[in-house]
């Protein structure tokens, strides 16, 4: 039963810890913070620019959430959409260094930290990934170990 | 939630609310964030091991956090209603595990609740407190979605400042003498 969509895509089999995936970039403006914010993390320091000079951030900052939002759509454009994934499985050790203010550049990499079979699942196996997010002065923003599932192209005995 | 750090109950569980997904935002949270086929594209998820499309996780967690903001709100207005002055929470230094242990589709209602499982004084952070959030998102049959282990930060009420650190504060607003300790830190 092999599936239509992810047939071409690289499958567990062609995977290899130390791998890293550069992730490339992306600004986020302040429309993109409020937009966010709004709908998801409207607290006084992701919405209000005056609050937010006042708040233990001192500016505008993005919501934590959506540092991860775009770190994760960074990493879907440049891997989970090349790759026979099948769905996230969670994530581990999250931790928010620095801000992201308005007008920061966020980029990094993510490097294939763990590769194992699926106990339950012989037709899946897992793989874990580990974020280092950076801002453009090089500065931590945030990291995070993430588990995903991938197709096996051969299912386990 | 908008409590005071000191009134805070360890265990205590505060309903959050619920919410509905609809088809159309799995899709504009997917197109947006986690553009894979069985967020997006409702014919190829049928293709995947889901069986149809199925919210990213990414999503249904980012309403769970909405509606523990809304929740603070509400409880900073009931505090503010009955003549008292609402605690202060700050941003989150991250989150330990989340676990994701069920899919939700279109028309699910996932309702999420919030447990204090453990709260103590902040080291790098004087005058603030951390606490220790397990958060349960659960659907309309009862199973669950996904749980959370969330840090947060809470401000404490009845904080005094060191004089040490209270002289070391006053001495950084003096000009020559504040922007050298400023550049030390």
């Amino acid at each position: 039963m092999t599936n239509p969509v992810t047939q071409d895509r690289r499958h567990f089999e062609d995977l290899a810890i130390g791998e890293v995936i550069n992730l490339g970039h992306v600004t986020v403006t302040r429309e993109m913070i409020f937009t966010f914010a709004r709908e998801f993390d409207p607290l006084p320091f992701h919405i209000d620019e005056e609050a937010a000079k006042r708040s233990l951030l001192g500016g505008l900052a993005s919501s934590g959430w959506q540092t991860g939002a775009l770190s994760l759509r960074m990493l879907v454009d440049s891997f989970l959409s090349k790759i026979a994934s099948a769905g996230g499985l969670g994530f581990e050790d999250l931790k928010w260094k620095n801000p992201v203010m308005a007008g920061d550049t966020i980029g990094g990499t993510v490097t294939i930290a763990g590769l194992r079979r699926s106990g339950s699942h012989p037709q899946w196996g897992i793989v874990t990934l580990d974020f280092d997010i950076r801002n453009q002065n090089d500065k931590p923003v945030m990291t995070m170990r993430l588990a995903n599932l991938v197709e096996c192209r051969e299912v386990a005995a | 939630m908008t409590r005071w750090f000191e009134d805070i109950v360890i265990d205590e569980a505060f309903p959050l609310g619920d919410h509905t997904f609809s088809e159309d935002e799995i899709i504009r949270f997917g197109k947006l964030y986690d553009p894979q086929y069985f967020h997006v594209d409702p014919e190829l998820a049928k293709q995947s091991h889901f069986g149809g499309l199925v919210a990213s996780g990414w999503h249904t967690v980012s309403v769970g956090h909405r509606k523990m903001v809304d929740a603070l709100d509400a409880e900073a207005e009931r505090l503010k209603a009955q003549g008292d002055e609402p605690g202060v929470s700050g941003p989150s230094p991250g989150v330990n595990s989340m676990e994701f242990k069920a899919p939700v589709r279109p028309g699910d209602t996932v309702s999420y609740e919030l447990i204090v499982t453990g709260k103590r004084p902040s080291n790098s952070l004087p005058g603030w407190g951390l606490l220790f959030n397990q958060l349960t998102a659960r659907n309309q049959h009862g199973e669950i979605v996904y749980r959370a282990d969330l840090v947060g930060f809470s401000k404490l009420r009845d904080y005094s400042m060191p004089l040490k650190l209270r002289l070391l504060l006053a001495l950084t607003k003096v000009p020559v003498i504040g922007s050298l300790l400023r550049r030390g830190t």
